[in-house]
């Protein structure tokens, strides 16, 4: 058993429910960004015993662009706004941390029902992948505000990254970056969508969409 | 054998109150005053001891019995909890669920002092302790398991004697939750700061206080005593889920023991300094989180099979 692994995939699951907890944008981007640089040192701890160079890479880049580009992103996104706070959400937030404690539990029992082809080195990292990828959907549905949903999106490609890195020794360097540059696109195009929502409506409230007409 | 015995109790009966002295002087410290002195805990009991009580006429036998009652459960708990690797008094299998109760009827009782004086304030803070020590419990009962998984023994003395030394090195992580979510208990069953403030008296915030503005003299006397030797119980398990370290030694584990249980203490105190009492209705919000850590960690010991 790897203890600091453990540690490490234990935090990331309960900064991800800070994360769904938590109702300033602020305080989300930080938290986001703490978890994405554990979740980044994930491969380096996993595969310790035998590490090659590419893993180092795919670790360094993780760290780089979500712990740090993409939070300074978001926080550019958001330096105009003037609500900082998701004032009212769909889904409250005692609410959410009910569906996200279900969530984490149903999480474990379907973890422990799979069979892998490829062996697992720790059995909390496929429960902690799903957890993630179910509150980022949480986030999505249940906020109103457009830069909470990114960060709903980016916390279930975070969980998308921790399930990808178990077939990181069978899957290609290529793939990965892929995925890294799709969501590095992705933000950015949410960010340019932020603004001009916020342009437009002096808000960034994805509800005033359904409204538009032309 | 017999010495140990009386050495256990006699720190139990004596020790507490000084733990509310050491968090005063740190608060104190934190504030740049001097601060009441380190046994003031000690004087306002004996002070308190000596007053005459007024009972207010609308109340029964039931505000008279409460004091005792609670303050008696609370040190009947006691006597089931390890204090300094020192063998308790009383052991069985399955004592961990009458430690919890214990404290749960000595809530009860207060609770029910409080409903008996017919003050809508004490109506209030009877209402909010009821909410928030069913929220507490849960959390509560979960660490107790795991910890009784961990230790696959039923009863304090089992998990608190040598049945935890070798999970700190396995499951390192599933036990920094479950003191995590420890601590946020200890600080809500104690009514500490960031839940509730143990030094004002204004009514309309009051959890816990605000139950037992009713009682004076020596009532009042066994209702801060009880509660002192409710944060040492507390503090007790804390220490003993977090150095589980022991040395053959007696007299070097009650040093050792004094020394952690007063670093707690100023823990508790720095805490209380540097955070701001939370709006009532995040409470909840707290206490699920410590509800949240707990079940993650069982989930975790569940999957492991330990």
């Amino acid at each position: 058993m790897n203890v600091w692994l453990d540690a490490a995939l234990i935090s990331v699951i309960i900064l991800g429910l800070f994360i769904v907890a938590s109702t300033r944008l602020a305080t989300m981007i930080q938290i986001f960004s703490v978890q994405s640089v554990i979740l980044g040192c994930v491969p380096l701890l996993m595969y310790a015993k035998d590490l090659e160079f590419f893993i180092i890479i795919i670790s360094l880049a993780a760290v780089v662009l979500r712990g740090f580009i993409m939070p300074n992103f978001l926080f550019w996104a958001i330096r105009h706004v003037s609500v900082r706070s998701e004032a009212s959400p769909f889904i409250g937030l005692g609410t959410t941390l009910l569906l996200s404690g279900v969530s984490i539990v149903g999480s474990f029992l379907l973890a422990s029902r799979l069979v892998f082809p490829v062996a697992i080195s720790s059995d909390l990292v496929v429960p902690s992948s799903f957890s993630l990828i179910i509150m980022g959907f949480i986030l999505i549905v249940g906020r109103t505000k457009a830069i909470s949903q990114v960060i709903g999106y980016l916390l279930l490609e975070n969980g998308i990254f921790l399930f990808a890195i178990l077939l990181l020794k069978k899957m290609p360097l290529l793939v990965e970056m892929g995925i890294l540059l799709d969501l590095f696109i992705a933000t950015v195009v949410m960010g340019i969508v932020v603004n001009n929502i916020s342009e437009e409506f002096n808000n960034m409230d994805t509800v005033e969409l359904s409204t538009l007409k032309d | 054998m017999n010495i140990f015995l009386l050495l256990h109790v006699l720190i139990l009966f004596i020790f507490p109150p000084l733990l509310l002295g050491i968090i005063g002087k740190t608060k104190a410290f934190f504030a740049g005053r001097i601060g009441p002195p380190l046994l003031q805990p000690y004087f306002d009991l004996y002070k308190l001891l000596h007053k005459a009580s007024v009972y207010s006429v609308t109340t029964h036998w039931i505000f008279r019995a409460a004091p005792m009652i609670s303050t008696a459960a609370i040190l009947s708990a006691g006597i089931l909890m390890p204090i300094a690797n020192l063998r308790p008094p009383v052991q069985f299998g399955g004592d961990i669920i009458l430690f919890v109760y214990l404290f749960a009827l000595a809530r009860f009782v207060i609770i029910l002092a409080a409903l008996d004086t017919g003050s809508s304030f004490e109506g209030m803070g009877a209402s909010r302790e009821a909410t928030f020590g069913a929220f507490s419990e849960i959390a509560m009962f979960f660490n107790l398991t795991i910890l009784a998984l961990l230790s696959r023994k039923l009863s304090l003395s089992g998990i608190f004697l040598g049945g935890l030394s070798s999970s700190w090195v396995l499951v390192g992580p599933v036990l920094i939750l479950v003191v995590v979510s420890f601590f946020l208990v200890l600080l809500v069953e104690n009514s500490r700061i960031p839940i509730d403030d143990p030094d004002t008296h204004l009514e309309l915030t009051m959890i816990h206080e605000v139950m037992v503005l009713d009682h004076s003299g020596v009532d009042l006397c066994y209702i801060l005593y009880g509660n002192a030797v409710k944060l040492f119980l507390f503090s007790t398990m804390l220490v003993s889920i977090i150095f589980t370290f022991r040395s053959p030694d007696i007299f070097l584990n009650l040093v050792l023991f004094i020394l952690e249980i007063v670093g707690l203490a100023i823990l508790i105190g720095v805490v209380e300094s540097t955070m701001a009492r939370l709006r009532l209705n995040k409470v909840p919000y707290l206490l699920f989180s410590a509800f949240i850590f707990s079940i993650i960690g069982f989930i975790v010991i569940l999957v492991r099979g330990h």
